[in-house]
């Protein structure tokens, strides 16, 4: 008997922004699990693996990241990932970063520079991605236009305006970026 | 009797310290093959044969890899597994490679979304699209 032995397939978005800006609020909204958390040794990337050994390793710390599953079908299941918010610990995150379909960079209007290394993260890598303006209270003093100028945002990505505690926009921001993604050109190959 | 870790250990050693990182591991701080990603997909292989197709009696196996075992009957990603069991994803993916390597957990890579390989499968967009909008 086979009871759907077969494994789903896995992609993973990447969810991006500066500390506290409502990426795990995000990826929570929209997962069918409470945020889990995982970590990862610090020293195990940032030395090589075979130094351990003669290394003091008396202060192992971790890294920790909040990710969430979308069950798309049987047969196709999207993680969602939360960046770790201290840019400086992002190097080590190259397992996090390869294969990613796409990001979503969540910016704060009353703060929006805490998010422009996560949008040169995402272009510097070529990975494709939206931005969503987190409107905490329905404070949003700026335009879409105003908050693209500042971010200095190419004309073609997505910017949605909502509040990441929303299911719906949570939504509608995962499903900007597929939209995205099915607009880009096709790379010869 | 005296129990025998305080034959090798003395007390000041053991007293409030963290059980060491690799301790579940026997020391060893990569796992036996490098492909897991964080979201490879593993599942419990039901009555697992061998290349001969005899049935694969498992090895020495520590708890921990029992858990896995059992977590997995569901299949789960590598996060996943590292997140419930509360153990770092390295030593994670040490313990789901042994289990691999004797035919007792099944890996599933990632769908490859390179973008210089021609990128994300349209088909498979089209399925995440209707999915998310069921959201």
């Amino acid at each position: 008997m086979t009871i759907s032995q077969a494994a789903p397939a896995a992609v993973k978005i990447l969810v991006a922004g500066g500390f506290g800006v409502g990426k795990t609020t995000l990826v929570g909204a929209v997962s069918e699990v409470a945020p889990l958390r995982t970590e990862e040794f610090l020293t195990k990337a940032s030395i090589g693996v075979d130094d351990l050994a003669g290394v003091g390793q008396k202060d192992t710390t971790t890294v920790a990241l909040d990710f969430g599953r979308i069950t798309v079908s049987p047969e196709l299941v999207v993680y969602l990932f939360g960046t770790p918010g201290q840019e400086r610990f992002w190097f080590m995150w190259n397992d996090l970063v390869n294969g990613a379909l796409g990001g979503v960079v969540i910016a704060d209007t009353r703060r929006l520079e805490t998010s422009f290394a996560s949008i040169d993260f995402f272009e510097s890598r070529d990975i494709p991605f939206v931005v969503a303006i987190n409107c905490f209270h329905g404070h949003n003093s700026r335009t879409p236009d105003e908050i693209r100028a500042a971010l200095d945002l190419d004309p073609h990505v997505p910017l949605l305006v909502g509040d990441v505690r929303e299911r719906s926009f949570g939504r509608d921001v995962l499903l900007a970026l597929v939209d995205h993604l099915m607009s880009l050109p096709v790379a010869a190959g | 009797m005296t129990p025998h870790w305080e034959d090798e250990e003395t007390e000041e050693d053991g007293a409030g310290t963290m059980v060491r990182p690799y301790t579940i591991t026997r020391g060893r701080t990569a796992p036996e093959r490098d492909d897991f990603t964080l979201i490879t997909v593993l599942t419990t292989a039901q009555d697992p044969r061998d290349g001969h197709g005899a049935a694969v009696h498992p090895g020495r196996l520590q708890p921990e890899h029992r858990m896995i075992l059992e977590r997995c009957r569901r299949p789960a990603a590598v996060a996943e597994v590292s997140a419930d069991l509360n153990l770092p994803v390295s030593v994670t993916k040490i313990l789901l490679a042994d289990l691999v390597a004797q035919g007792l957990l099944l890996a599933r890579a990632p769908l490859s979304v390179a973008r210089a390989s021609g990128g994300a499968d349209m088909g498979m967009l089209a399925a995440l699209r209707d999915g998310l909008g069921r959201l």
